[in-house]
């Protein structure tokens, strides 16, 4: 008699391909390259340059090129993940309220230095790549850059830029400011705390939120606020005012 | 906890709708954080089950970018080869833009 749990068991090739039809097989390598990012961010003593989102997007372009599984069948699967960008950016709304409660009469201020520093972020990047003639299909993908990675993608389909590229500029961006921006800052002698994490969070978003926030509490708390409102005044601005330039 | 969910879903799907009717210019996600903003302010607190859901959810924030910034895949040609000039813009903004933000706060906050 044949052995029935032997029969029945299907060749690995099989469980594969049923695992790669369904969604679960993108949900855990998304999750688990993300979880071995935070991991070794950790161990790095929250190095910025050790950036767990970075980390993880070169695990899972890896991990699909060697399973020969094309994006659109990745994205696919991870479309669950990707959903809830949208409900991260409405939740945006409780750092941005509870900020309110330390502005101390400075709102016009922060304002006012906001819009300055989105505009010299647009100004300087767009005008150095095409400066040093970057590809134009590139070139849109920086408009938004300096916002907040879920704020920035949605302005990027307005935008017909590539919310993919703006991603990658988007982190790429906050790893640069959460690795530089001391530097700049003590060069301009900025002392104040709040300042200095205003700064970071209007040039740098959500990585250099969480880098003020390990140095100071009241920086980061500043720094949230720039970062939501970077968000909020770029989404209202930015596509109009690539209207008229691009 | 459910009931935190619910809530932003409830903004978001607002914003989506306002965004379609009458602000198609900004996107949806947005207006729906306009919308909680205001909503908050309005009730002068945040509600607890909202607080632990929008916190839990923007504490990994990054994990949702992922799916997307994986498309990469699909531009590594165009990126190595523009690779430096990229680097070199993304450098120089950020250093601008720290600069310029950091600097105007500086002098407006001693006028006052």
């Amino acid at each position: 008699m044949n052995n029935p749990l032997r029969s029945d068991l299907p060749a690995i090739s099989e469980i594969w391909v049923y695992l790669s039809g369904s969604p679960l097989l993108a949900l855990v390598l998304t999750l688990s390259a993300y979880l071995l990012g935070l991991t070794l961010y950790e161990r790095s003593q929250r190095n910025p340059l050790a950036n767990p989102v970075l980390i993880a997007v070169v695990v899972v372009c890896l991990s699909i090129s060697l399973l020969d599984m094309p994006y659109a069948k990745y994205f696919e699967g991870a479309q669950f993940v990707h959903f809830l960008l949208g409900t991260a950016t409405v939740s945006l709304a409780i750092p941005i309220y509870k900020g309110f409660a330390s502005l101390k009469g400075r709102m016009s201020v922060l304002l006012l230095s906001l819009v300055a520093g989105g505009i010299t972020s647009v100004l300087t990047a767009v005008g150095m790549a095409r400066w040093l003639g970057v590809d134009e299909s590139l070139v849109r993908g920086l408009v938004a850059k300096s916002v907040t990675a879920p704020i920035a993608m949605g302005i990027a389909e307005r935008v017909q830029a590539s919310p993919t590229l703006t991603a990658i500029f988007a982190v790429s961006t906050g790893i640069l400011g959460a690795v530089l921006g001391r530097y700049v800052l003590d060069a301009l002698r900025v002392k104040a705390w709040w300042q200095r994490g205003f700064a970071l969070g209007v040039a740098a978003h959500g990585i250099g939120t969480s880098r003020a926030f390990s140095v100071n509490a009241e920086a980061g708390a500043y720094a949230s606020l720039g970062m939501g409102l970077h968000g909020i005044v770029g989404a209202v601005l930015i596509p109009q005012a690539v209207g008229w330039w691009f | 906890m459910i009931q935190g969910l619910v809530q932003l879903f409830i903004f978001q799907a607002l914003g989506e709708l306002v965004s379609k009717f009458a602000l198609p210019f900004i996107p949806g996600p947005v207006l729906g954080l306009v919308l909680l903003l205001a909503f908050l302010v309005l009730r002068g607190q945040v509600p607890a089950s909202m607080d632990t859901v929008g916190s839990s959810i923007l504490q990994h924030l990054g994990l949702l970018f992922i799916p997307a910034s994986v498309g990469v895949v699909l531009y590594l040609p165009v990126l190595q080869a523009n690779a430096w000039a990229i680097s070199a813009a993304l450098v120089l903004s950020v250093v601008a833009t720290v600069a310029v933000t950091a600097g105007l706060l500086k002098v407006l906050a001693k006028k006052d």
